[in-house]
C-alpha cells in the first residue's frame, strides 16, 4: 500500500508529461501491487483508501493505453474499472453511505465518454447504446439529462449528427477547441476519416459531377492537390476541374435479365403453391 | 421506393393476418363438437360449466377490471399485476379449452376411464356451485381449496399437469376470499397438530396459536373426522399450493417484507424437492418471490436495489430447472431474470442470459409473450430493429387483448409502435383506435403523426411536452433517436411533392442548422434510398428523379409470395397445433380393417360365383 501511494503521483507526473514508456513501466508495478493487495477488484473487506488508488491506477492506465492508441487495452481497463464505478454509483443514489471511499478524485465520466467515443469511432453502435442507455437511466434516476456531462455530451451529440448525416457538425466539432479534453482529440482523426468516406460515399450516389473547388470544402480537405489524390484513391474520374462519379452502367442491361429471372420465379413459386394447396385439400 | 413499399405491405400484413387465424380458430371450433358428439352428455355439460366460469370470472369486478381503459403501468402490470398475469393464463387457458381441450376430454372419456369421468363431473358441479349467491363466501372458499386438494393428487397419481394448472387457474378466482381465517382454518383441518409445515405456514399468515386452539377444541368435539385425515401423507403439492395462497395473501396485504422472508424460506423448501408435479407450483412460488422483492426499497431504477440481491438464487434455480428439463420454471425463472436486468438497465448481463440460454418452446403462453417482449426491448436498444420488431410483433399477438393483462397489451404496443417508427414505417392507425390502448397511446400516436409528416418542430414539442410519459414507459432514449426518421420522411415528402427545390429551402421547411447540413442530409438520404433524386452543388438545389411504376417492377410478386408464404405457414403451424383424442386412431383402423375384411368376403363371393356374371351383378344389386 505504501508503495501505492508512491507510485500513483509518480504516475500523474509522467502522464502529465506525456513519457508514455515511463508510465507503462509504473503502470506494471503498480497492477503488481494491487495484485498483491488483492484490490485489482473491490470487495466489502478491501479498505477504503486502497479502493480509490486502485481506481486511480486502472484509469492512468486506461489513458495511458488511449494516448498509445491501444484499444484493446483501454476496452480492458474499461471493464475493470466497472466494478469501482458500480461502488460509486452506489454512492451517489441517496440513502447509501459512501463508505467512506474518496470519489472526489475519479474520472468516471471522462473514461466512459472515450470508451463511448471508441464504440463510436469503430462503429459499434450496438454497444454504445447499450452503454448509453445505461447512463440515461442513472443520470434521469439523478434528476439530470446525460447531456449536462461535458464529456459524455461529446460523444452523444457526434453519434446524433453522424447518424443525421450533418457531417459538417462532426467536422466542427472534431476541431480541437471544441473537444472537451485533449485525450478525446485522439480520436478526431479516425472520426474525420469514417466521415469523408462516409461522405465520399454519398457523393458517388447524389451528384452527377461536382467541380474540385467545391469537393475540397465538402469533404474538408487542405487542398485540392489532396482532393485529387483522395479522387484517384476512390477511382473517380478528374476532367475539366470536375469530378465525374463513375454511374452504374448495368442500369439499362438489367431489365432484359431481371425479366428472365422473375418469370422463372414465379413459375417456381405458382408451382410451389399448387403443390401445398394439394397437400392441403 | 422501397420504404413506402414496406409500409404498404406492412400495415396490410397487419390486417391480413388475424384473418386466417381467425378462421382456422373457427374451424377448429366446429370441428370439436363433431368428435364430442361421440362422447357423454356430461363432458358437455362440464364445458358448460367451465365456460360459464370463465364468463363469470370475467366479469368480475375486480382491480384490473376497474382500471378501464386508463394508462396501466406497465411495472404494475407484469409485476404488479400478480392478478393480472394470473388472469391472463386463466384467461388463455379458458380460450384454449374451448378450443382444443374437448376432443381430448371426450377421449378420455370414450377410453372408458369411469372415475375420472365421474371426478370432472363433481368438480365441475363444484365450480357451478361457484355461480351460486348467498353461500357464506369463507364456507365456500375452504371449500373449494379442499377440493383443489384432490385435483392436486389426481394432478399426482395420473402425473398430468392439467390438473394443476386447473388449480393455479382457480387462484384468481377465490382471491378475493383468501383470509387468514381462511387459511389457517384449511392448514389445521389438513395437517396433524405436529406438522412443521403446518407451522411454517401459520407462522406465516401469523396464526402460529391456531392449531393449538383447534386441539383445544377438538377434545371436545368427536375425533372420528380427525382420524380420517391424519394418516393420509400430505403431499409437497397440497403444502406448495397452501404456500402460494399464503403468499397471495401476503402480497394482498401489502406485508411485503414479510412475504419476501416467506418467499426466501418457502424456496430453501422447494430446492430440496424434486418432483415434476410440482413444476408448474414452484414456478409460481418464484414468481412471487420476485414480486416481493421488487417493491422493497431501494425501488429498482437505483443500481442499488434490492432485486439485485436475489439474481444469485433465481440463476441457481435456473441452472436447477433446467438440468430437470422443468420447463416451467425455467420459463418463469427467464423471465423473471430479464425483468430484473432490465430493470436496473444492465443491459449486456440480460443480453448474455439470452445468449446462453434457450427458451423452452414448451413453455406457457404468457410466459413467451413476456420472454418476446423483453427480448424485443433488448434488441431495440441495441439497434436491431428488425429483430426488436419481430419479436414485439409476437408479444402484441401472444398477449390477451381483453382487460385482464392490459397494462403488458399497451406496454407491448408502445414499444413496437416506436421501433416501427425507428424502422421507418408508420404504424397502422387502427392500432391507436383501439378502446384499450386509446388513451394510453395518445403521446404515441401524436408522435407518429409528426414523424410521418415528417414535422421536425412538432415532433421535438411533442418529445418535451410528453418527456415524463416516455420515461416512464422506458421508451424515451428509442425515442430521441427518432430524429433522422423524421428528417427522412420530411425529405422524402419534399421530393415527392417537388421536382426540383433549393437547398435552403429545405433547410428551412425541415428547421435544419444550415445549408451545409441541409446538403449533407440530403446526399445522406440518397446514399441509403430515401429518397431517388441528384444535387447540383454549384446551383444549390435537388432534383428529384422521375419515379417509375412499381407494378412494372418484381415488388409486387415478392410481396405476394411473402404474404401466401405466411398462410400457408399459418395452416402448417395450425395443424401441428391440434390436439387429437388419444386412442382414435385405432378406432379408425379398426372399421378400416373391417370394411377390408368384407371385401375380401365380396372377393371371395364374386371368386365362389364363379364367372357368372348376371349372378355377381346380382350380388352387387343386394349389397
Amino acid at each position: 500500500m505504501s508503495d501505492l501511494r508512491s507510485i500513483v503521483p509518480e504516475l500523474r507526473n509522467a502522464l502529465d508529461r506525456n513519457q508514455l514508456d515511463a508510465a507503462n513501466n509504473l503502470l506494471s508495478r503498480a497492477k503488481r501491487s494491487l495484485l498483491l493487495e488483492n484490490a485489482l477488484i473491490p470487495t466489502p473487506s478491501t479498505p477504503p483508501q486502497l479502493i480509490s488508488l486502485a481506481r486511480e491506477v486502472l484509469e492512468f492506465g486506461a489513458i495511458a493505453s488511449i494516448r498509445q492508441t491501444d484499444a484493446d487495452t483501454f476496452t480492458r481497463y474499461y471493464q475493470q474499472l466497472q466494478p469501482f464505478y458500480d461502488l460509486e454509483r452506489h454512492a451517489s443514489t441517496p440513502g447509501e453511505s459512501a463508505g467512506n471511499v474518496d470519489f472526489s478524485t475519479s474520472q468516471r465520466s471522462k473514461i466512459t465518454g472515450l470508451y463511448l467515443l471508441l464504440l463510436l469511432s469503430t462503429g459499434n453502435s450496438t454497444n454504445f447504446h447499450t452503454v448509453l442507455e445505461g447512463l440515461v437511466e442513472e443520470a434521469s434516476l439523478n434528476g439530470k439529462s446525460v447531456e449536462d456531462d461535458p464529456y459524455i455530451k461529446y460523444p452523444v451529440e457526434l453519434e446524433r449528427n453522424l447518424m443525421e448525416g450533418s457531417y459538417d457538425k462532426v467536422w466542427r466539432e472534431t476541431k480541437s477547441e471544441r473537444v472537451p479534453s485533449e485525450d478525446f482529440g485522439l480520436f478526431s482523426n479516425v472520426l474525420v476519416g469514417t466521415i469523408r468516406s462516409e461522405i465520399a460515399d454519398c457523393f458517388e450516389k447524389a451528384y452527377p459531377s461536382l467541380p474540385i473547388f467545391n469537393a475540397k470544402n465538402l469533404l474538408f480537405l487542405e487542398s485540392e492537390g489532396a482532393v485529387i489524390e483522395f479522387a484517384q484513391q476512390r477511382g473517380w474520374i478528374l476532367r475539366d476541374g470536375r469530378i465525374h462519379f463513375p454511374v452504374e452502367p448495368e442500369q439499362a442491361a438489367r431489365s432484359e435479365k431481371d425479366i428472365l429471372v422473375a418469370s422463372s420465379t414465379v413459375i417456381e413459386n405458382t408451382i410451389g403453391y399448387a403443390r401445398e394447396l394439394e397437400t392441403i385439400v | 421506393m422501397p420504404e413506402r413499399r414496406s409500409l404498404r405491405s406492412n400495415s396490410n400484413s397487419n390486417k391480413d393476418k388475424p384473418a386466417p387465424a381467425r378462421s382456422t380458430a373457427n374451424k377448429s371450433k366446429s370441428a370439436a363438437p363433431s368428435k364430442k358428439a361421440g362422447s357423454t352428455n356430461s363432458s358437455a355439460d362440464s364445458n358448460m360449466g367451465k365456460g360459464d366460469q370463465r364468463q363469470a370470472n370475467g366479469s368480475d369486478p375486480t382491480k384490473d377490471g376497474a382500471k378501464g381503459s386508463e394508462d396501466v403501468e406497465m411495472g404494475e402490470d407484469t409485476a404488479g399485476g400478480p392478478t393480472s398475469s394470473i388472469n391472463t393464463r386463466k384467461e388463455r387457458e379458458g380460450d384454449e379449452m374451448t378450443v382444443v381441450v374437448p376432443p381430448t376430454k371426450g377421449s378420455r372419456l370414450s377410453g372408458g376411464q369411469g372415475p375420472d369421468k365421474e371426478g370432472d363431473v363433481a368438480m365441475d358441479e363444484g365450480d357451478e356451485s361457484k355461480s351460486e349467491p348467498k353461500i357464506d363466501p369463507k364456507v365456500k372458499a375452504i371449500q373449494d381449496i379442499k377440493t383443489n386438494f384432490t385435483l392436486l393428487e389426481r394432478a399426482v397419481t395420473q402425473f398430468d399437469p392439467r390438473f394443476t394448472l386447473r388449480v393455479l387457474r382457480s387462484i384468481s378466482s377465490m382471491r378475493k376470499h383468501i383470509t387468514a381465517d381462511v387459511l389457517s382454518e384449511v392448514i389445521v383441518e389438513t395437517y396433524p397438530p405436529s406438522s412443521l409445515t403446518a407451522s411454517f405456514l401459520l407462522d406465516a399468515i401469523d396464526r402460529s396459536g391456531a392449531i393449538e386452539s383447534a386441539v383445544a377444541s377438538s377434545e371436545m368435539e368427536v375425533d372420528s373426522e380427525k382420524n380420517k385425515s391424519s394418516p393420509k401423507e400430505i403431499l409437497p403439492e397440497v403444502d406448495t399450493y397452501l404456500s402460494i395462497l399464503a403468499q397471495i395473501y401476503l402480497y394482498d396485504k401489502k406485508d411485503i417484507q414479510k412475504g419476501a422472508k416467506f418467499s426466501t424460506e418457502l424456496i430453501e423448501r422447494l430446492r430440496t424437492l424434486n418432483r415434476r408435479t410440482l413444476d408448474s407450483l414452484a414456478a409460481r412460488v418464484y414468481f412471487y418471490y420476485s414480486l416481493f422483492f421488487e417493491q422493497i426499497a431501494p425501488l429498482p431504477p437505483s443500481p442499488a436495489a434490492t432485486v439485485t440481491s436475489i439474481r444469485q438464487p433465481l440463476l441457481a434455480a435456473l441452472r436447477t430447472a433446467v438440468l430437470r428439463k422443468d420447463a416451467d420454471t425455467q420459463a418463469t425463472v427467464m423471465t423473471l431474470l430479464l425483468r430484473n436486468y432490465l430493470s436496473t438497465s444492465h443491459i449486456s448481463q440480460a443480453d448474455l442470459l439470452i445468449s446462453h440460454n434457450q427458451f423452452p418452446v414448451s413453455a406457457s403462453n404468457n410466459q413467451i409473450a413476456r420472454y418476446l417482449y423483453y427480448l424485443g426491448r433488448i434488441r431495440a436498444i441495441q439497434l436491431q430493429y428488425t429483430d426488436a420488431h419481430d419479436n414485439l410483433i409476437g408479444a402484441t399477438r401472444k398477449s390477451p387483448t381483453s382487460n385482464i393483462a392490459r397494462g403488458f397489451y399497451q406496454a407491448s404496443h408502445k414499444l413496437l409502435v416506436v421501433v416501427e417508427l425507428l424502422m421507418g414505417d408508420i404504424p397502422d392507425r387502427a392500432i391507436f383506435r383501439q378502446p384499450a390502448l386509446e388513451r394510453s397511446m395518445h403521446p404515441y400516436f401524436l408522435l407518429s403523426q409528426s414523424v410521418s409528416v415528417g414535422d421536425l418542430d412538432g415532433f421535438l414539442n411533442i418529445v418535451t411536452t410528453h418527456t415524463a410519459t416516455f420515461r416512464k414507459d422506458g421508451t424515451y432514449t428509442l425515442i430521441l433517436r427518432l430524429r433522422q426518421n423524421v428528417i427522412k420522411t420530411g425529405i422524402r415528402m419534399i421530393s415527392l411533392s417537388y421536382s426540383r427545390i433549393s437547398l435552403r429551402d429545405i433547410c428551412l421547411r425541415l428547421g435544419l442548422d444550415s445549408e451545409e447540413s441541409a446538403e449533407y442530409i440530403v446526399a445522406k438520404a440518397i446514399r441509403d434510398g430515401v429518397i431517388e433524386a441528384s444535387l447540383d452543388h454549384e446551383s444549390g438545389y435537388m432534383k428529384s428523379k422521375e419515379v417509375g411504376d412499381i407494378y412494372a417492377t418484381r415488388e409486387p410478386g415478392e410481396v405476394f409470395d411473402e404474404r401466401i408464404r405466411a398462410c400457408l405457414a399459418l395452416h402448417d403451424e395450425s395443424v401441428k397445433a391440434m390436439r387429437f383424442p388419444m386412442n382414435q386412431h385405432r378406432l379408425e383402423l379398426k372399421s378400416a380393417q373391417e370394411a377390408r375384411e368384407r371385401e375380401r368376403e365380396l372377393a371371395k363371393e364374386i371368386q365362389e360365383g364363379d364367372m357368372d356374371d348376371e349372378d355377381a351383378g346380382g350380388d352387387f344389386d343386394a349389397i
